[in-house]
């Protein structure tokens, strides 16, 4: 016997994934970047890029959140609202789906640890190359000002990856 | 998606490698698009435009619940220890009062002054005035968001100023909200001079909130702890007499300053037209680099 059936009815039975679980994950990756219009006014720039947090969230924590090809205009929208230069969230996002498949490819198993390695290692890619292309208009600052917002953005990732995990659970029915 | 068999369906190692293209397409667009921005950020105006008026209202609106809340504890707080306040506050009236006389008697021999030297003055106007009600919080780059756009006349190229200082100027407009470069971003570099001796100063931003301040002659440090500097209004872009920022920590070839308009207080921005539009124009001609 099941030991689910013997706890008390969940009014799970029957219950399939919601009407919009497809679309789901995208909705929630342009909601995150649509925090960029909370009114928060930074002098520092240490909050983390809520919008890739998000969509690497997803993408960790299954193959195919959304047909891949889907990147590039989820980037053209957080390029849009967090004001980067238009293309960099384009090509950054459709990068990380292709890196993705291919160490999927290569990891023989997956866990907490390792989900947070890479991670922390496509956010730091995603700060440092924001800090090159500020540098290509002479608008970097030294990169060890950057530390701060990498640190925090590590920080922050595995609170985005429960809330992401939880989304998934809900739209599947689950 | 990059190598992976699926199995012997045709269909759908065909979908795999479609999406593998599909995939580096993006990538290409996304590099193109990048270097455009980058080269010719004026391409990507109107879109920009649009994407700050279609956050504008949220952002607004959200700004107004924070602001509340803030009050109503900064409220709260004040009525705390309000008698000894209120004997300082008379103390600080009283000698606020003498001050404003002797202004008054500087304001008019100046008055006389440029009669007898016939200065032709300016006339300040203001093209709009908005709230700061946001900024790019994850990016090395400081930017803010106004809330007023096209529509109220605010152009790219203007200079914005709050009653406390100079906060930047409009880098992207959209008819309801516009962008502002702020005077702490790397990019912005504003030609000024010392309040206390009227030695020319650069002042450019860092990009963490703190502007460096340097002078145009190379020679000894001018600066000294707690100067005012402010705007000559050089090259045409910003007012002259604008105070800019705070020294507060000595370098050896210069200083570090802190801006005097702090854009997450500031309730209210000014927004004013370019100083000299017709050297701006000419200046701007060339290439405008420094918009992303």
């Amino acid at each position: 016997m099941v030991r689910a059936a013997l706890g008390p009815p969940r009014g799970q039975i029957g219950k399939g994934p919601s009407p919009f679980a497809a679309y789901l994950p995208a909705a929630t990756v342009v909601i995150a970047s649509l925090l960029a219009a909370l009114p928060i006014v930074s002098t520092s720039g240490w909050y983390p890029d809520f919008g890739y947090l998000v969509f690497i969230s997803w993408r960790l924590l299954r193959a195919d959140p959304w047909p891949p090809w889907w990147a590039a205009p989820l980037g053209f929208v957080n390029d849009l609202f967090t004001g980067y230069p238009i293309g960099f969230s384009i090509a950054l996002w459709s990068a990380t789906m292709l890196a993705l498949d291919l160490i999927d490819r290569r990891t023989m198993w997956r866990d907490y640890w390792i989900e947070w390695v890479l991670a922390a290692v496509l956010i730091a890619i995603d700060e440092w190359l924001q800090w090159r292309v500020a540098k290509v208009v002479d608008a970097a600052p030294p990169f060890t000002r950057m530390l701060p917002a990498l640190v925090i953005s590590i920080c922050v990732f595995p609170a985005v990856a429960w809330v992401v995990s939880r989304i998934d659970g809900w739209r599947l029915g689950r | 998606m990059a190598t992976a068999r699926p199995g012997w369906s045709r269909r759908a190692q065909y979908g795999l490698f479609f999406s593998f293209l599909a995939v580096m397409a993006g990538i290409i667009v996304g590099v193109i698009l990048l270097i455009l921005s980058l080269v010719a950020p004026q391409q990507f105006e109107r879109v920009r435009g649009i994407a700050l008026d279609v956050t504008a209202p949220v952002t607004g609106a959200l700004h107004e619940v924070v602001a509340t809340t803030e009050g109503l504890f900064t409220g709260a707080g004040n009525y705390w220890d309000a008698a000894s306040q209120n004997a300082e506050l008379k103390r600080e009236r009283k000698a606020m009062l003498q001050r404003m006389v002797e202004a008054r008697a500087i304001f008019q021999e100046n008055q006389q002054i440029k009669a007898t030297l016939q200065l032709r003055e300016r006339e300040r106007t203001t093209v709009a005035t908005g709230r700061i009600v946001g900024s790019s919080f994850n990016s090395p780059r400081r930017f803010a968001i106004l809330s007023a756009g096209t529509s109220d006349g605010v152009r790219v190229g203007m200079p914005v100023r709050s009653a406390d200082g100079l906060v930047g100027r409009i880098i992207d407009a959209g008819a309801i909200a516009s962008r502002v470069l702020l005077v702490s971003d790397r990019a912005n570099i504003v030609p000024a001079r010392l309040l206390r001796n009227g030695i020319p100063v650069i002042a450019q931003g860092l990009g963490d909130g703190t502007v460096s301040v340097r002078p145009l002659e190379v020679g000894r440090n001018p600066f000294k702890r707690g100067d005012i500097i402010i705007t000559s209004g050089t090259g045409g872009l910003y007012p002259p007499l604008v105070p800019i920022a705070r020294v507060v920590k000595l370098q050896d070839d210069g200083a570090i300053a802190l801006p005097l308009a702090d854009p997450a207080t500031t309730s209210f921005a000014i927004v004013e037209p370019a100083f000299e539009p017709a050297a701006v124009a000419a200046e701007n001609a060339p290439a405008e680099t420094d918009t992303p």
